[in-house]
């Protein structure tokens, strides 16, 4: 098994794997303190996508794709990501502005 | 500026609210300990929460947690069965398992209430990866030597 490196990649065919079989995909997080390290995965049993970090900042990103999960699967494999990721995106425009990018 | 203080408001009062409703979930989880080595238990959502949160403080020191999403109907395969034969519509949710490797909780979000759920369950990561390395403000200073300084220092392999 390979780690995908590129974020947006590991998120575009994760979606795209759980699109082409809901009941069968699962997505999990392994949070690991004492290394620091975070893994996700995303697997129907049959393919596997793997991705790795240790930035907080990448920890940000995985709470989006938490969030589009957590839509895809309450809701149904039909629903609208743009809705979910819009709001986010309304959401996180406030405390980038409070972290300063003025200053 | 009035979003930010919005923010770090609901983010304080977030904080507070977790810890304080954490010691009614204890006792029972104490007591059953046992029952939940060898069983998974379907919790409400909130005391799901503050197991996790448990779970989070417990593995600290060493050990990892496991979060899984899965979308199930939370049926058996003859009850599915069933109501496809029936025409009937199958109602899913989303299934959510938490393991440290020593004991499993779940929990379901239905398409009504994943929304609070993703709300506090964000929150409970937040606070709780705080191991994560956070990015210095490199902007114009080599970043390349800030990340060999951190590979070099690695943390100990075993524990």
């Amino acid at each position: 098994m390979v780690y995908i490196t590129e974020w947006d990649k590991f998120v575009e065919q994760s979606i795209e794997l759980f699109r082409a079989d809901p009941d069968s995909t699962r997505y999990v997080m392994k949070y690991r303190h004492c290394d620091g390290k975070l893994v996700l995965k995303v697997t129907d049993n049959r393919q596997c996508l793997k991705y790795k970090t240790d930035q907080a900042q990448e920890a940000k990103k995985m709470e989006k794709l938490n969030n589009m999960f957590f839509a895809l699967m309450a809701r149904g494999p039909d629903v609208d990501l743009s809705e979910v990721t819009g709001k986010e995106q309304m959401d996180a425009q406030p405390t980038k502005k409070g972290r300063g990018r003025k200053q | 500026m009035f979003y930010l203080s919005v923010s770090i408001l609901l983010f304080i009062v977030l904080s507070f609210w977790f810890p304080s409703t954490r010691p009614k979930q204890r006792p029972l989880s104490f007591l059953h300990q046992n029952h939940y080595i060898s069983t998974m238990v379907l919790l409400q959502l909130d005391p799901f929460l503050n197991e996790l949160t448990s779970m989070f403080e417990r593995s600290t020191e060493k050990g990892s947690v496991w979060v899984t999403l899965k979308r199930s109907s939370l049926k058996s395969k003859v009850q599915r069965n069933k109501l496809a034969t029936a025409g009937e519509a199958i109602e899913y949710r989303c299934l959510i398992r938490a393991t440290d490797g020593k004991k499993t909780i779940s929990t379901s979000v239905g398409p009504k209430d994943h929304q609070r759920f993703q709300a506090s369950y964000a929150t409970i990561l937040k606070a709780h990866m705080t191991a994560l390395k956070k990015r210095e403000r490199k902007d114009k200073k080599k970043p390349s030597e800030a990340d060999k300084r951190e590979g070099g220092s690695k943390r100990q392999k075993k524990s």
